[in-house]
């Protein structure tokens, strides 16, 4: 009952400029690995079309780890520079949105290092990536003290960790199976990526079910 | 564990009931609604659940623009060019003939855009040594083109202008040597970047700023960021935004603020007159539209012009002309003919 049949959303994104031909239906309908094979095997159209379902998200994705929209923009750019050069040589890839998220991460991520002046500096700042918000009313409709626990709410999603907040994100925001939230965070086994969504949420359930909440001394 | 056990944690992580919340298709539609009448007493449990999972979001988060998201698609295809590798696939690619017929109009639209505007002249790179050699770009007069760097550094070169760098700028020597003018954007990385224009040397670690090279004088203006210029003779002078050194032949240095747009405008295509008399005009548009300019009219001495163009063709600038100095022109064969 579990195997999930999840069609890939290639959201057509408005046009911007007149050399963006759209691509024929035929094309859109297929898979992300048919459409990486045809990338792979020099398929211009394909590329056209793998850039204008990814590239948006991925910056949005990109402003979770920095704001340097400059860096961001040129990680980009070399990212499908490279790809571009390597093809005729590239891997198979089942899901193009967790790939690209994965490989855009790890570019930005060797640029910040190669900029900050400490290692200490940098484990810093990845504490703040992914900031998340749960909207408040979304968790106490009713509640009177609504202030006061909108507060607490902020820190209690503050506690959770990086990586949890991009688990989190990944799967609601986006959208993703857990197999593609693991593939993006780069875990071998899918499970890794429940495990980290469980705790999390479990980490909140005071919260999340409303019970009155004491406030910490 | 059955979805009648479930706690609201569980629900929360649940894939198929995420994938209802978030993409409802007909499978998922079908099951849950099935299950939620079957299940009246976790109902409220349920609803709690899609809230929160609705209520998740980015905190926040920038969106990329038209004009970046198209600036991004076209340098990437630039890219290539470079390489002298292009399309690779789509020539010799497969059946079908509609997506080939598509792609090619794609990419000789774009090819001719490109053409239009990012004329290289790519010279053979010369070996230096076994592996290290140094690479030569080039602009021809009326053109000018971005070069990315190895290292994600940009150059904006401007009409027939020059760059040699080594191709193992991005791990080791972080060099590079202009002739004419070039607008920097030099990206961080925690090796020192160098341009070295003769016997002078801008050291900077990531900025951006423009360099630009004249018979008797060099000129360098700060954008971002921080440079140190120094000179053969032994002169260091550091630069601060906003401040653009003056460094004559003879050896005298100023500093003075500038003009952005005047100074930078010719990266974003944009061309400033401001106050020019005839000979600066005469140049100004020799090179940005690389042509030349003949005068066989009169023209009055004290004649200036100003003037903003963006994007704008030679023949408009030239309209502009006639209307102040009152000078006809013809333009024929790249050489524009003035006269009364």
């Amino acid at each position: 009952m579990k195997s999930i049949i999840k069609k890939n959303n290639y959201s057509v994104q408005p046009k911007v400029s007149s050399f963006h031909i759209e691509p024929p239906e035929s094309i859109k309908e297929k898979p992300d690995r048919e459409v990486w094979k045809a990338f792979d095997n020099g398929d211009e159209l394909a590329f056209n079309l793998i850039y204008r379902s990814h590239v948006k998200r991925m910056y949005h994705y990109g402003s979770q780890i920095t704001k340097d929209t400059e860096l961001i923009k040129d990680c980009i750019q070399n990212i499908f520079i490279s790809l571009r050069r390597k093809r005729g040589a590239l891997g198979e890839v089942e899901c193009i949105r967790a790939y690209l998220f994965k490989i855009l991460t790890r570019e930005i991520l060797k640029n910040l290092k190669a900029d900050k002046v400490s290692e200490i500096r940098f484990e810093e700042i990845k504490d703040q990536f992914f900031p998340i918000s749960i909207c408040p009313e979304s968790i106490m409709i009713q509640r009177e003290k609504e202030m006061a626990n909108k507060e607490l709410v902020r820190e209690a999603l503050g506690q959770l960790t990086s990586r949890q907040r991009q688990a989190i994100l990944l799967l609601y925001e986006e959208g993703m199976s857990y197999k593609e939230v693991a593939d993006t965070m780069g875990f071998n086994e899918v499970k890794t990526a429940r495990k980290i969504v469980y705790r999390a949420m479990a980490s909140l359930k005071e919260i999340l079910v409303g019970q009155e909440i004491k406030p910490k001394e | 564990m059955r979805y009648k056990d479930f706690e609201l944690v569980d629900f929360l992580a649940d894939e198929f009931f995420i994938l209802w919340v978030k993409n409802p298709d007909k499978n998922t539609q079908h099951f849950w609604e099935k299950w939620l009448i079957e299940h009246p007493e976790k109902r409220e449990i349920v609803l709690k659940a899609i809230s929160i999972i609705r209520g998740v979001s980015y905190k926040e988060g920038e969106h990329l623009t038209d004009s970046a998201y198209i600036d991004i698609f076209e340098n990437i295809l630039s890219a290539d060019k470079e390489k002298g590798k292009y399309g690779r696939g789509f020539l010799n690619s497969d059946k079908n003939n509609n997506i080939k017929n598509i792609a090619a109009i794609l990419i000789f639209g774009f090819c001719a855009w490109m053409g239009y505007y990012h004329t290289f002249l790519y010279s053979e790179p010369a070996p230096v040594s076994n592996k290290t050699f140094v690479i030569k770009r080039s602009t021809p007069l009326g053109s000018r083109s971005l070069i990315t760097l190895a290292d994600s550094s940009k150059v904006h070169l401007n009409s027939s202008s020059e760059i040699s760098y080594p191709s193992d700028l991005a791990t080791s020597n972080r060099w590079v040597e202009l002739k004419g003018e070039g607008f920097f954007e030099i990206k961080k990385n925690g090796k020192p970047f160098t341009v070295l224009i003769g016997g002078t040397k801008i050291e900077v670690m990531g900025t951006s700023f423009n360099v630009k090279v004249e018979e008797n004088k060099l000129s360098v203006a700060l954008m971002t960021g921080k440079v140190m210029v120094k000179d053969q003779k032994g002169n260091q002078v550091s630069l601060y935004p906003d401040e653009m050194l003056v460094m004559e032949k003879s050896g005298d240095l100023y500093k003075s603020d500038f003009d952005t747009l005047k100074v930078t405008g010719w990266k974003d295509n944009v061309l400033v007159f401001d106050s020019d008399n005839f000979e600066n005009c005469r140049k100004k548009i020799e090179a940005w539209y690389g042509v030349e300019i003949i005068l066989k009219g009169e023209i009055r001495k004290s004649w200036v012009y100003s003037g903003t163009y963006i994007n704008e063709s030679l023949e408009n600038v030239m309209r502009g002309v006639n209307f102040t100095s009152g000078l006809n022109y013809k333009i024929e064969n790249r050489k524009v003919e003035l006269f009364n």
